[in-house]
């Protein structure tokens, strides 16, 4: 079956609920069998933030396999959207049917009957055979609705992180639809994937400028789905400067495409942090091809802020003992989201990712769960580059993505420093009592 | 002044953005009301890897009371995993592993003494299909694997780029890991699979009676709920 090794990861993380004798095949077809009508008037369409919330939800459901139908008026395209590539919004998403994973197609054929449609922003909805919500949002928040729930807004605002929140809840809809229609293994799952009427996220920025963002040095350790997703987030940002490196010695592989939001099918096989550099080239990002940690002393010196996007703990802990100014770690975990940040004597990656298990070969993964541990990530990079760090209170979020209209979704803690930290940070070391007569 | 401190109340379990009211005793273990919270959630994906924090994100200790803990009625607790990896994936079993395996112990065991196999796979993948018999000595209360043999087949595994995935050994009666089982497993690093099958594996091909744990980071075993929360049987 087409599509089957680039859903695989995809289809993995579906078992965590569906029935334990349902083939990888069903689970498959029942993903690209879903159709998603997704529809905009001009005046929802011709911001920047608009073109994003689209730009986003199509590759989004596209990466599940799911098949995309477009009803949208053809607009120039306001600011580039990497790795989208074309003068228009509809061009550019036609340019690349089937070029996500293999049978996701993206047409422009509106005499599919959908299983499901979302509008941007109050475009009017024509026919209502299937579920609606609407995406709309504001600078830093984003939120849908069903269709008839509370009141709808044009999109009107340029700046496109609300944007890709509201495409997010959205393509959690899709996925959850999907999987509703699949027997599950337990009833008690249903709780997981029951419809949101409403959901919406606000980083709660909103007097936070929106403009003149300059990031400085930052290297990216992992060109992998999370740091991808952030340079996708950021590559967004109007008029945003950075310089950094990148690094990964890995090669893009068949399976990374249902989440590597920067890749395409044809970058199988060619270096991760080389297709980033190309798709982002106002990053200004330098592609290194060696894992960090085997290279010279020189290039292993780190920016004053650093994104970690790798699985591997190990691999953290060594980045946080060079001891970088400022440190985000992002992480999935089935579906939820770890992100911490951790700055100069505050309790470390260490501390919060104490143990070592033993990692498989063949992780679960969804282009949804990565996205939003890289939207965070970029969103927490932009808020320290304008000086509104984040409270320490708030230095972990464990994020559940699936049922974000419940009050829970969202846990904010402290990192605890431990004394057992495996970097022995100096905030677990505080922690060690000092016998001033032993000394 | 007394203070009365309550001996059953609630705690308020969140898994995946979900919340749930777990009853809890104040002398009951930690691990106990974590087990009822997974239950209750039916988490069936790696459960022993999931703890239970508070909101300033400590993890409450499962060899505490929950009285020790600190717990408090009505207090919110976090379930989620203690090392965050991305997720862990189950092994996946051939179809012929564990007729194969049942096979084995039957005909080398005889329903009268104890027996062991091993699990094998490719290093680069979390697939099981291969089943290595081993020369051992027998008896009705335990089996020794012979070093000579054990040599050899740690080389073969190498050369071939195989490892030891799971051990699967047969008890008289009832399957449970005894202290001998906890100190000698072949393998033991943390998340390394044991099964101990009953009656000397004279049943019907299955683990619905088995005894199926893991070996956790600080070398203690957990029992798990189900085989499928570490395996999936082709």
């Amino acid at each position: 079956m087409n599509g089957l090794a680039e859903l695989d990861r995809t289809i993995l993380l579906c078992r965590d609920y569906v029935a334990a004798d349902l083939t990888d095949y069903e689970i498959c077809q029942r993903l690209q069998s879903q159709q998603i009508l997704i529809v905009s008037e001009h005046r929802n369409l011709r911001s920047h933030a608009g073109q994003t919330a689209l730009a986003t939800l199509v590759s989004l459901v596209s990466r599940m396999g799911m098949q995309v139908a477009l009803d949208i008026p053809d607009i120039k395209l306001a600011l580039t959207q990497p790795p989208l590539q074309g003068a228009s919004i509809e061009s550019g998403l036609l340019a690349v049917n089937e070029a996500f994973v293999a049978s996701a197609t993206i047409t422009t054929r509106v005499d599919l009957r959908p299983d499901l449609t979302f509008a941007l922003g109050d475009t009017p909805i024509e026919d209502y055979r299937a579920p609606c919500w609407r995406l709309t949002g504001g600078e830093w928040s984003g939120r849908i609705d069903m269709d008839g729930v509370g009141r709808s807004w044009p999109w009107t605002v340029e700046f496109p992180v609300g944007s890709m929140i509201s495409a997010a809840l959205a393509a959690t809809e899709a996925f959850k639809f999907a999987l509703r229609r699949l027997r599950l293994r337990s009833e008690l799952n249903r709780a997981f994937l029951q419809a949101s009427q409403s959901s919406g996220w606000d980083f709660a920025l909103g007097a936070t400028p929106i403009k003149g963002f300059d990031l400085g040095w930052v290297d990216f350790i992992s060109a992998g789905a999370i740091s991808q997703a952030a340079l996708y987030v950021l590559a967004r940002i109007p008029g945003i400067r950075m310089r950094g490196r990148i690094f990964d010695d890995d090669i893009t592989g068949v399976s990374n495409l249902n989440r590597n939001m920067l890749t395409f099918r044809e970058d199988v096989g060619r270096a991760k942090v080389h297709i980033v550099a190309r798709r982002c080239p106002q990053l200004a990002v330098e592609p290194i091809a060696a894992r960090y940690g085997n290279g010279s002393p020189e290039l292993e010196k780190l920016a004053p802020r650093v994104v970690v996007g790798v699985d591997d703990i190990p691999s953290r802990w060594e980045v946080q003992r060079r001891g970088p100014a400022w440190l985000v770690v992002g992480g999935t975990s089935h579906f939820n989201v770890s992100s911490s940040i951790h700055r100069l004597g505050e309790p470390c990656s260490g501390c919060l990712h104490p143990i070592d298990e033993p990692g498989p070969n063949v992780i679960p993964t969804i282009s949804f769960v990565s996205f939003w541990a890289g939207l965070i990530t970029a969103v927490r990079l932009l808020q320290e580059a304008v000086g509104r760090p984040c409270p320490s209170g708030r230095q972990h979020l464990w994020l559940s993505p699936l049922r974000m209209d419940l009050p829970r979704a969202a846990m904010w803690s402290p990192v605890p420093a431990r004394k057992d930290c495996p970097v022995k940070c100096p905030a677990s070391r505080s922690l060690t009592q000092i016998d001033p007569l032993a000394a | 002044m007394s203070v009365t401190v309550e001996k059953k109340f609630a705690v308020q379990v969140v898994y995946n953005g979900v919340e749930k009211p777990i009853q809890v005793e104040a002398e009951e273990r930690v691990t106990a009301v974590l087990q009822r919270a997974i239950a209750a959630f039916g988490v069936t994906q790696q459960p022993h890897l999931l703890s239970l924090f508070r909101q300033d994100g400590t993890v409450v200790d499962e060899n505490q009371s929950v009285e020790q803990a600190g717990l408090k009625p009505g207090e919110v607790l976090l379930l989620r995993p203690n090392a965050v990896k991305g997720g862990s994936e189950r092994l996946r079993v051939a179809g012929d592993v564990l007729p194969a395996t049942f096979r084995m112990l039957q005909q080398c065991g005889r329903g009268e003494c104890e027996c062991v196999v091993y699990w094998t796979g490719s290093t680069s993948s979390c697939e099981v299909d291969g089943v290595e018999h081993p020369a051992h000595t027998r008896s009705a209360f335990g089996y020794e694997v012979q070093s000579n043999w054990l040599t050899d087949f740690w080389k073969r595994l190498a050369a071939a780029k195989r490892s030891v995935k799971v051990q699967v050994h047969s008890h008289p009666h009832q399957a449970f890991h005894s202290g001998s089982d906890d100190c000698w497993p072949i393998v033991s690093q943390a998340g390394f699979v044991s099964i101990v099958v009953p009656n000397f594996a004279t049943g019907k091909p299955s683990l619905e009676d088995a005894w199926v744990g893991v070996i956790l980071a600080d070398g203690r075993w957990q029992r798990l709920a189900f085989s499928s929360e570490v395996l999936v049987m082709s």
